[in-house]
């Protein structure tokens, strides 16, 4: 057996571990919690991405949303701020309700070219995602730069949100159920853009960090 | 002989110290800490974390396509063929309008001009397809639909080419190229000639299919 007969067998009986084979690239692999956490995550995606259908990663470390299918990421955004009510609640895989709305054009008979297709502008770009879990993740887009009116109509909602929660907690003198929740933020594309690839149904992973 | 030998050794050795080394990677400042202590602590519990992690990591790498697949990005009418995450190629699509039209007779029902999201595998590859217009089609234009099957069949509109996945959705060529970029389609994926011959090359049936 020469040499390159032994380097050639002992390249295909070593297990290879390269950056390229890390579903995190950012996970910092001395902290025990943070390699649990993705841990766990991947348990998840390894089911999901075992079936024929796309899902969602929201990568909180990385600040992230991710498209996802049979593991390969087919599209990603980035996610400006975040925050959550109650981190147990964003563990297993949720499934999204229903889609956000779209206003469809109804096409008349004999008509057919005149009729203006739908494209991304006309999606939501603020809207909440109910799941069957009882999580709710609202999606705000981020106010455009000296738009103060956005700015603070943007910020009443999360003040809303956040004092019918604390009314609801006060009155039943129970966590609000609404406590599961999680608001994102992303540019007026990208909130868009989610609302575009989502899909009756969808199944929606969350990796959770300590970064509130 | 023995010397090629001791030196094959001595290089297997290194390789063995250089892949089973520990990681020693230096915590990113950038990466926040998860806040859910486990209880587990540096030592063998990381290790075993660790471990467990690469191994998922690699477990999810290894449900990635290792053949062509096609990735469509419905949003921005695009169309790429990917192989090991790589773009082989890279088209400008025409996707579902998101229209919908009634039903003629029913007023419950209607029909909705998306494309289908999700994952699908190429289930067909056609020369010199002919096009059997739905009702649809009919209907859209004011016309009445045919009894006779014939009347259905048009030549020449789906280009040289068509892959089908599933439900009466191609991937085919068009007549409208100008519209190549929008959303225009009933929910079939049109491409320009070029394009189309470049899929129909890169695709066999069985070729996974990947639509957000």
């Amino acid at each position: 057996m020469n040499l390159c007969a032994i380097l050639a067998l002992f390249a295909l009986t070593t297990p290879s571990w390269g950056k390229d084979l890390e579903a995190f690239p950012n996970l910092n692999l001395n902290d025990p919690g943070s390699v649990k956490e993705a841990t766990r995550v991947l348990e998840e995606e390894l089911k999901l991405a075992a079936r024929p259908h796309t899902y969602v990663l929201i990568d909180l470390v990385g600040k992230t949303i991710h498209i996802k299918g049979r593991g390969v990421e087919l599209h990603h955004m980035p996610l400006v701020q975040w925050s959550v009510g109650s981190w147990e609640k964003l563990t297993g895989v949720h499934r999204l309700v229903a889609r956000p709305q779209v206003v469809r054009r109804k096409i008349e008979p004999g008509k057919g070219d005149e009729q203006e297709p739908i494209s991304l502008t006309d999606m939501p770009a603020d809207y909440d995602l109910s799941f069957a879990s009882g999580l709710t993740i609202n999606v705000a887009p981020l106010a455009e730069k000296g738009n103060l009116v956005q700015g603070i109509a943007f910020m009443g909602k999360a003040w809303w949100r956040r004092l019918k929660n604390w009314t609801s907690t006060i009155g039943t003198g129970q966590p609000s159920s609404s406590a599961a929740q999680l608001e994102i933020t992303v540019s007026v594309d990208h909130a868009q853009s989610l609302a575009w690839s989502l899909v009756d149904g969808m199944a929606v992973l969350i990796r959770r960090s300590a970064d509130r | 002989m023995s010397r090629v030998l001791l030196a094959g050794a001595a290089v297997t050795f290194l390789i063995v110290l250089v892949a089973t080394a520990p990681d020693t990677r230096p915590v990113a400042s950038t990466s926040p800490q998860v806040v859910h202590r486990s209880g587990v602590q540096d030592g063998p519990g990381l290790r075993a974390l660790q471990a467990r992690y690469k191994t998922l990591s690699k477990r999810l790498s290894q449900l990635k396509p290792s053949q062509p697949y096609i990735l469509v990005d419905t949003a921005r009418n695009r169309l790429y063929v990917k192989r090991q995450g790589e773009v082989v190629l890279d088209a400008i699509a025409s996707t579902g309008s998101g229209t919908i039209l009634d039903k003629p007779g029913d007023d419950t029902s209607q029909w909705i001009f998306d494309t289908p999201r999700g994952e699908f595998l190429v289930q067909s590859k056609l020369t010199k397809p002919t096009w059997i217009k739905p009702d649809w089609a009919f209907i859209e234009e004011g016309l009445g639909v045919p009894k006779n099957a014939d009347e259905r069949a048009e030549q020449g509109v789906l280009g040289d080419y068509a892959l089908g996945f599933g439900k009466g959705y191609f991937i085919h060529g068009t007549l409208y190229t100008r519209l190549l970029g929008k959303n225009v389609t009933h929910g079939c994926i049109r491409l320009n000639d070029t394009d189309l011959k470049g899929v129909y090359t890169l695709a066999r049936v069985g070729t996974p299919i990947m639509i957000f």
